[in-house]
């Protein structure tokens, strides 16, 4: 099954990174869709099925954890898991972010093996490159 | 600041550099510091948690242009590095400082990072940082820079 991804940061080059690494994985991707921040995200989730999210945390305009919390008012968009890439290494904050629904985090930088790794544990899927 | 956390400041930042930006740092004195010869960006953000401060990382405008290109894979000249060059300095920055404040504080205390900012270096503030005990300094290839960490008395 091809995948629709949506991947949300303010950084333009953290977003190209992203969609770079994701290619490398060899995970299929039907379309990747991007947004700026969390607002941006809700939006384009409006018009489009999306399969799974990566989202930054500290973003301007709306953060990763406010669009996680609006996504679970609705009883679609709540389904979709959220793989969240941040910099930020507290544990307490990453069980914060897990007891809200987040479904991995992914400290950066990363690897193209590790975002392989998380998206076929997420999809279900056995890595038959291992 | 403890005399370590310059240490800490350089053993994250160079990490950081190798890992995203395929770019190697040397350690340096700040008056081995070649003096400023172009134009520079600095890059900041502020954090609060059980304590609070400021990171800032200062570098001279095309090495950030490279930085974007290494990250994106891309050549130098390609309109995409030159127009992610900030971008680039700022994610280095986000990334550091989040490993900087987890060597500082651990893995448990949670902080609240700001956005990076980005600004060009003016002549008074590059002379300034040169003389802060609060900043380490490296090499890049023979090109300065700077980074501070100035963590606020609670």
């Amino acid at each position: 099954m091809a995948l629709n991804i949506l991947v949300v940061d303010d950084s333009n080059t953290v977003r190209a990174v992203i969609a770079k690494t994701l290619k490398l994985t060899g995970v299929p991707i039907n379309e990747l869709l991007e947004a700026a921040n969390g607002r941006e995200a809700l939006q384009i989730l409006q018009d489009h099925w999306v399969d799974l999210i990566f989202s930054d945390i500290n973003m301007p305009v709306m953060g990763g954890v406010e669009m996680i919390q609006q996504m679970k008012q609705d009883d679609v968009l709540k389904t979709i898991p959220v793989i969240v890439v941040s910099t930020e290494g507290s544990a307490t904050r990453i069980e914060q972010l897990k007891a809200q629904g987040v479904r991995a985090y992914i400290r950066k930088p990363f690897t193209p093996e590790l975002v392989r790794a998380v998206v076929l544990d997420i999809i279900g899927e056995t890595d038959g490159a291992q | 600041m403890e005399p370590n956390n310059t240490e800490i400041l350089f053993e994250v930042v160079s990490g950081v550099l190798e890992a995203q930006a395929f770019m190697f740092a040397d350690a340096a004195e700040k008056g081995d510091i070649p003096p400023r010869d172009g134009e520079y960006y600095q890059a900041k953000m502020t954090f609060v948690g059980p304590f609070r401060g400021t990171m800032a990382l200062t570098v001279p405008m095309e090495m950030c242009t490279e930085m974007a290109a290494n990250v994106l894979g891309l050549d130098m000249d390609d309109e995409q590095a030159e127009e992610g060059a900030q971008d680039a300095l700022k994610e280095l920055l986000n990334v550091a400082c989040g490993q900087v404040l987890t060597e500082l504080a651990g893995e448990e205390p949670v902080f609240d990072l700001t956005v990076p900012a980005v600004t060009v270096m003016d002549d008074e503030t590059w002379d300034a940082l040169t003389h802060d005990e609060n900043v380490a300094a490296m090499l890049v290839d023979e090109r300065p820079l700077l980074t501070g960490l100035w963590i606020e008395e609670s």
